[in-house]
């Protein structure tokens, strides 16, 4: 009896990840598509004040991206280029590309409270991570992550919060290795373009006592996930060539 | 009498005199010397490390040490720049702007801080301008001109006269972006210091960084660094609410743990000369004392109490010690002045030292009357409780067996 009792509750955990990584596998391929391509706008507030970047961004699965700045004017022009996990900006007032470094990757993207590191690794929740579902509606789920033995990752531990029947997040909560909250990213106003659900609006707040005042917004002002993108823009020489 | 005595029996056996004195007075110089050398190189790594770049203190706003970042900078450099003139204990100051940034070249690319300076004003604090190696220094009307240090320059396989580009972001997070020659290159011996900084003329970056009139932090010395401590407390009382003052004992904070270790491992090295010592002179002392055991036994005969041997025999070790410990603490002074004046120059060694971060080819010594006293007073008392043992073991005989002892 004792014996098929642990078997039970073996299995049952066993059923309970895998329906975990099915939720989040569901949540991946809904936002990311085979190829997508976006117009946003970043709305950066901090202690200093607050400031509006907007930019088109190009992608191809989870691997392969391409942004470009299109305002501030002072920025215009800037460029990235995701290849797997390496990075490569162009900066048209000095004509040079350079490769982000992995000692820069938590670094701030562009003044944001998004690093270098999450434009890079954005989509690698089901790779990195363990997922395990904490509890479950019948239209919402919540799922701890824990990262898997050896993987690169920044974050000890992520909790999502999930909208299962649009297939996407309406929470996550990133822990640090001591397993302390550090960041909470809400997502809203939820739109469906052609097979695809995403919320439209992203808000990033750090919880750093020093932070307070700070977050940051994506508004997605365009999107469109059913056009094939010319695989141009996904090598390095496009950095410059779309720059303009 | 007994004090007379004492004298009589001191100069009577001359050889045991001798030892005795020759022994103590060696151990207080000896540790007089070592205490100087250790205070001495003490005060070097300090001088090194204070001097080489940090400087005896800081002003900044607070916050800015646990977050550097632009949300704690000094938005008005001009307002710090009027306090500090106002102050007649302050002798040099000067503002830098730190940033991180990407520097690139060709196809490599390395995160490292950038610091603006004004290059004439930080010559009279930080070893920058005496550390270059190659190309030249700063100068205040340089405009696309970078400092860099040399494991930095390997790491982008640079030289002087090569072109980096640098990218940061700016005061309003927008990118700053910009290409800059290598005016020079330095090597302080700091290696993640040389590794990881460059420096631009303040006025330009401020320039490219939109950050005019700003600043990361002031550094500040003083007519007498030595009193850092005390002309910290008084900026932090007179600063405005926002900033503060921290001397170089916490932007430091490390290398003063580093050296307290370093301190306390000396203490118990020398712990060890101290118990030989100690018992060498107990020995000493306990088979003078033996040899005299007949005549102690005559004295008390002729009616001397067992007090009376005790205080004569007292009387004759404290005057030894005394001697002794003096001579000694004349002896230490005098080699620890000396060499504080003239140090132990090994030459041809200054630029082998450099490597390693010391900016002297010379063995420092630190005289210090205080330290030299308490060094003296320990041997002394290091002879008196060496005393105590063989007085109350030639007191316990009886005057016939010390008659008879032969």
């Amino acid at each position: 009896m004792r014996y098929l009792l642990s078997f039970i509750i073996i299995l049952s955990s066993f059923l309970y990840g895998s329906e975990a990584d099915d939720i989040i596998k569901a949540v991946e391929d809904n936002l990311r598509g085979d190829f997508m391509y976006a117009k946003m706008r970043m709305i950066v507030t901090g202690q200093r004040g607050e400031r509006t970047i907007e930019m088109e961004s190009w992608s191809q699965g989870d691997t392969k991206s391409f942004i470009k700045i299109l305002y501030p004017k002072k920025d215009r022009g800037i460029t990235f280029l995701k290849l797997d996990t390496q990075m490569w900006q162009y900066v048209p007032k000095i004509e040079r590309t350079i490769k982000i470094p992995p000692s820069m990757m938590l670094q701030s993207w562009m003044g944001s409270d998004f690093t270098n590191d999450d434009m890079v690794k954005e989509s690698s929740m089901i790779k990195d991570y363990n997922a395990r579902l904490i509890s479950k509606t019948a239209s919402s789920a919540t799922i701890e992550l824990l990262p898997k033995p050896n993987a690169a990752v920044v974050w000890g531990k992520i909790i999502v919060d999930v909208d299962i029947s649009n297939k996407v997040p309406t929470k996550e909560i990133y822990y640090d290795d001591q397993m302390q909250k550090v960041r909470i990213m809400t997502f809203s106003n939820i739109q469906r373009h052609g097979s695809h659900n995403l919320p439209m609006i992203m808000e990033l707040k750090p919880l750093d006592a020093e932070k307070k005042k700070n977050s940051t917004k994506i508004i997605f002002e365009k999107v469109n996930y059913d056009t094939p993108i010319d695989a141009s823009y996904f090598s390095k020489n496009a950095l410059k060539r779309y720059s303009n | 009498m007994l004090y007379s005595l004492a004298i009589k029996n001191i100069l009577a056996s001359k050889s045991r005199t001798l030892t005795i004195f020759l022994l103590s007075m060696f151990a207080t110089a000896f540790f007089i010397v070592y205490v100087a050398f250790t205070n001495g190189s003490h005060e070097q790594m300090i001088k090194s490390s204070v001097e080489i770049y940090t400087g005896y203190a800081h002003i900044n706003a607070k916050g800015y040490q646990e977050e550097s970042d632009y949300d704690h900078l000094i938005e008005d450099a001009g307002q710090i720049e009027t306090f500090l003139n106002q102050k007649p204990f302050v002798s040099n100051f000067s503002p830098r702007f730190e940033t991180y940034a990407l520097l690139s070249q060709k196809e490599k690319t390395v995160g490292s801080m950038i610091t603006g300076i004004i290059p004439s004003r930080e010559s009279s604090f930080s070893h920058l301008k005496s550390s270059l190696v190659k190309g030249s220094y700063l100068e205040d009307n340089d405009t696309r001109a970078i400092y860099i240090g040399s494991d930095l320059a390997k790491r982008l396989s640079i030289d002087v006269g090569d072109e980096i580009a640098m990218i940061s972001s700016s005061l309003d997070y927008s990118t700053a972006a910009d290409l800059f020659k290598v005016k020079g290159i330095f090597k302080t011996g700091l290696f993640d210091f040389d590794s990881s900084s460059a420096f631009v003329n303040k006025t330009y970056l401020d320039s490219v960084m939109m950050s005019e009139n700003k600043a990361s932090y002031f550094v500040v010395s003083f007519i007498d660094n030595k009193a850092a401590d005390h002309y910290v407390e008084t900026l932090n009382n007179d600063l405005p609410q926002n900033y503060e003052a921290l001397s170089w004992k916490t932007l430091l904070f490390d290398l003063v743990q580093l050296i307290q270790v370093d301190s306390l491992f000396g203490y118990i090295s020398i712990s060890v000369f101290f118990v030989v010592i100690f018992f060498v002179i107990m020995i000493f002392n306990y088979v003078n004392i033996y040899a005299r055991v007949r005549q102690i036994g005559l004295l008390r005969a002729l009616g001397f109490t067992p007090k009376d041997i005790r205080v004569l025999l007292f009387n004759e070790l404290l005057i030894i010690a005394l001697l002794s410990v003096s001579f000694g603490a004349i002896v230490g002074a005098v080699i620890t002045y000396y060499l504080e004046i003239y140090p132990i120059t090994i030459s041809g060694l200054a630029e082998t030292y450099k490597e390693y971060g010391i900016i002297s080819d010379t063995i420092p010594t630190h005289f210090d009357t205080f330290t030299i006293i308490w060094n003296a007073l320990s041997i002394f008392i290091l002879n008196i409780s060496s005393m105590f043992y063989p007085i109350y073991k030639i007191n316990k005989l009886s005057v016939t067996e010390a008659m008879r002892y032969v």
